[in-house]
């Protein structure tokens, strides 16, 4: 920690101060200064970029950018901040992808979104947004949503003329006679998700993967804004349908930061409960959908099976089975009446998972095809998981030792027994392992979370009919907060900034896994065949809905 | 052979009716017991046990408009439906079906009855191919290509394999291999039913060697373009040539219709839904291999093994049969 401030005080700054247990805040005066701080930064072992968050301080006449900079390794992050002139043609910054590359894509995404001009990216233009927003960088204050939207069919036809120009040049590039193409591998395509890979292939062999994202874009980010502090769970949990309470929760503990609250014991360890619940519910589509990939649906039919009892779980406590919205700040949403009941119903789902697992393991997990398609295929290093920050299973399959809940313990975590879980090759059958693992970890997890909520009650120091909530202000004040959690594909990061007084967030940034997962399969599956584009990319567990947000 | 023969050969059985209610049976079968291993209910709703959903989904398809792609090759991309039916159906006339029919023998008895089979099921492929030429389109052009290597590699065992019982009982006549074949003679071809059975998966495209048309790579390989009537006359000459593959099998390696107490065809019906049973459990729990490790598995074990199970064919014949 004195190491890092101590470079970051050889530069002239604002502040250098501390935020909680393992970040360094500081805001620097000078833009100039960033590459090198940046640089320096790096020598000192902080190698990654989590992300690049840009706030619109339309009344100030300034945007303020973020740069969330993590240590992996020794847990000491850097939240670092500058300012910038909110005029298009001046607001521009040294890009530090150069650097650090797992910067890329979140660059590119502050750029199309704010404007924000990055000097020296090694490709700079508009993505995610679609067509009909290039160049309006829509997430800006001063942006109008309605007149843009009295326009429907010219937007609608912008967007068809895109691809339209882009068949036209793939004709001219690539030669008829040859064997060189391009494929399109998705969005409408049975294993893709909406998502496009542009997969320039010569024959079967892949020579290089393009990726086309943002046909799931819902601006949540912008909708947050446009909602109260409660209302805006609805939009967090949108983020991704297969694990829905973690994002609430890590949203929740935002708000609760601002507002200065402390949640019940009862609420951390129900908390625990539903997260872990929401993580097995999504590993085992993703289990289930790494066979479904290669061909075999038989395994995410006994996933999903399995599953259903996880969602009954979620449903007995919130009443809605996908979209729980059953965490909410301040604690949980509703009370538990009948605990013993509910518990039940865990056991329930849990003992449905032991009974099944045996036969899992002997039929799928062993099988030899799989193991001969995915052993040795597509490895990470540990160097990759720092260079491209990979998070959660992918970068514990590659045995490095990561994990939000165990680094900055959250919720009741810090009271749990638990250990990092960790593979060691990094290929892709450790990444179906390492989510075998887990599920086993967060059955665990729960089991002793249901054990202490037992003996707080047997204590008489919680009340599950009455502790569930704290109660919130209705108006925040003025502050900013960053939270973490372990989300079921990795680290969500969520950057919330609220103004004095205010009912609705200033701004939310939204920072997920799949971004950086999907930032690599270039690299992943560049030089393989076509064959293994399903199980590579289903290897890594990307959610479309996270990627777009 | 009489007119009346004839025309009962080639509407009623083996031929157009009995074809048809087996594309429904097995496409009903397969989807089934899939579904029971699943645990999901499958077809459900029209008729007992949801038996006429196949039906219905057939007869529904033939009613929708087949659409032909601008930039296919017309002529190629409408003819090779109704060629590949008609050739995956011509094995049919080779195999012993009943006693019923020409005293035990296939309606056309030939002394090259295993020449034959290998010849006309090695043919299908190809026209396969030629779906996916004639569609122009990347993904079939795809699968295209990978069912031809598929098919060149596959074919030798497949060929080797249905060759020692020819070589075990000194004849190629499907008639005369049926009856020679005792209990110890099914011992010795055993392994050769092996391959022969293996090979049969990578030709009819069945998994764990679905590469032509897998889903997650190329869409939906050689069929992508298709819709309609010529979407079901494709996969009617699918189902057609599971049933004769599978028959071939069974008359040359498990003694075709002949049974325990009485031949009927009725055995052969039972042996046959036993292999497809036995196909049904394969798909459900393994999935697909790569092109490469394909090939690999046919040049250097497959097909190596189909000549040495020649070498062990001829040494049965001389020193345990003693011929």
């Amino acid at each position: 920690m004195d190491k890092i401030k101590d470079i970051l005080n050889k530069y002239e700054t604002e502040y250098v101060e501390d935020y909680k247990s393992n970040w360094v805040k500081a805001k620097f005066k000078n833009k100039e200064d960033l590459l090198n701080i940046v640089k320096d930064l790096k020598e000192a072992g902080v190698k990654t970029c989590s992300t690049v968050s840009p706030t619109d301080f339309i009344d100030d006449d300034k945007i303020e950018v973020n740069y969330f900079l993590e240590n992996l390794k020794d847990k000491k992050n850097v939240w670092l901040k500058v300012d910038l002139p909110r005029d298009l043609e001046t607001c521009e910054i040294d890009s530090i992808t150069p650097l650090m590359p797992s910067a890329d894509w979140h660059e590119l995404e502050a750029y199309s979104t704010y404007g924000v001009k990055f000097k020296n990216h090694p490709n700079l233009r508009y993505f995610l947004i679609s067509r009909d927003y290039y160049g309006k960088f829509p997430f800006r204050k001063d942006f109008d949503w309605k007149e843009h939207e009295k326009n429907l069919i010219e937007n609608v036809n912008s967007i068809s003329e895109e691809f339209f120009e882009e068949y036209e040049e793939n004709e001219e590039t690539f030669d008829k006679d040859g064997s060189r193409t391009v494929l399109h591998w998705g969005p409408t395509h049975p294993a893709s998700g909406p998502i496009r890979l542009k997969v320039y292939v010569n024959g079967e062999n892949i020579e290089k993967i393009d990726a086309d994202i943002g046909y799931v874009w819902r601006a949540l980010e912008n909708l947050a804004e446009r909602k109260d502090f409660i209302g805006t769970i609805v939009a967090v949990e949108r983020i991704c349908f297969m694990d829905n309470p973690n994002p609430m929760i890590c949203y929740s503990q935002a708000v609760e930061e601002i507002a200065g609250k402390e949640i019940t014991p009862f609420a951390k360890f129900m908390r625990v409960i539903l997260g872990e619940t929401g993580r097995i519910a999504s590993h085992l589509i993703s289990m289930g959908g790494f066979f479904g990939t290669m061909g075999l649906q038989t395994f995410l039919m006994w996933c999903l099976d399995i599953r259903e009892y996880f969602l009954d779980v979620l449903e007995d406590y919130s009443g809605a089975r996908i979209a729980t919205a059953c965490v909410e700040p301040g604690g949980v949403r509703y009370p538990l009446n009948d605990y013993k009941a509910w518990f039940e119903t865990l056991n329930k789902a849990i003992n449905e998972w032991e009974r099944v697992k045996g036969d899992i393991e002997d039929i799928f997990l062993k099988n030899p095809l799989m193991v001969s398609r995915a052993k040795d295929n597509g490895i990470f290093t540990k160097d990759d998981v720092e260079e491209f920050y990979l998070a959660g299973p992918i970068a514990r399959a590659s045995g490095f030792k990561t994990d939000v809940r165990i680094d900055e313990p959250y919720a009741g975590y810090g009271e749990l027994d638990m250990d990092y879980v960790t593979c060691e090759n990094g290929d892709a059958k450790d990444r179906l392992y390492i989510i075998v693992k887990e599920v086993d970890q967060a059955i665990d997890l729960i089991k002793q979370s249901m054990k202490k909520i037992e003996q707080g009650v047997e204590a008489g120091e919680m009340n599950p009919a009455k502790d569930h909530l704290v109660r919130m202000p209705r108006r925040m004040p003025a502050g900013e907060a960053v939270a973490r959690v372990e989300w079921a594909r990795g680290e969500m990061l969520m950057h919330l900034v609220t103004m004095d007084k205010s009912t609705s967030p200033y701004r939310l940034k939204l920072r997920a896994p799949s971004v950086n997962h999907t930032m690599v399969l270039d690299k992943l599956i560049s030089g393989k065949t076509l064959s293994d584009i399903p199980l590579l990319y289903g290897s890594m567990h990307i959610c479309q809905g996270d990627l777009d947000r | 052979m009489s007119v009346g023969a004839a025309l009962f050969y080639i509407f009623i059985f083996p031929g157009l009716l009995f074809l048809l209610l087996w594309t429904f049976f097995i496409f009903y079968f397969a989807r089934k017991t899939l579904a029971y291993v699943h645990k999901r209910v499958g077809p459900h709703f029209n008729g007992p046990a949801g038996s006429l959903q196949t039906v219905w989904d057939v007869f529904k398809l033939l009613t929708k408009e087949s659409i032909t792609p601008k930039s296919a090759d017309p002529y190629l991309f409408n003819i090779i439906p109704i060629l590949t039916p008609l050739v995956a159906a011509l094995p049919v006339i080779l195999i012993p079906w009943t006693p019923l029919i020409n005293h035990g023998h296939g309606i056309l008895d030939t002394n090259y009855g295993v020449l034959g089979l290998v010849v006309l099921i090695g043919v299908e492929p190809f026209l396969l191919f030629l779906t996916g030429f004639g569609s122009h389109n990347k993904y079939s052009f795809l699968g295209g290509m990978r069912i031809l290597s598929q098919m060149i590699s596959m074919e030798a065992p497949f060929f080797l394999a249905a060759l020692s019982p020819a070589l075990l009982f000194g004849s190629m006549n499907l008639y005369d291999i049926m009856y020679s074949n005792t209990y110890l003679t099914t011992l010795i071809l055993l392994p050769g039913a092996i391959i022969f059975i293996i090979a049969m998966l990578g030709i009819l495209e069945q998994p764990p060697f679905h590469i032509p048309d897998a889903e997650q790579e190329i869409v939906y390989g050689f069929y992508t373009e298709y819709a309609g009537t010529n979407y079901v006359l494709l996969k009617f000459a699918e189902f057609t040539e599971m049933l004769v593959v599978s028959a071939a099998a069974v008359t040359l390696f498990f003694g075709g219709y002949r049974g325990w107490g009485f031949d009927s065809f009725l055995w052969l019906f039972i042996k046959i839904v036993l292999l497809g049973i036995l196909m049904v459990a394969i798909r459900a729990s393994n999935p697909r291999l790569r092109l490469d490790q394909m090939l690999k598995f046919t040049w250097s074990w497959l097909t190596p093994l189909a000549i040495l199970n020649l070498v062990w064919i001829i040494f049965a014949k001389l020193y345990i049969l003693g011929v």
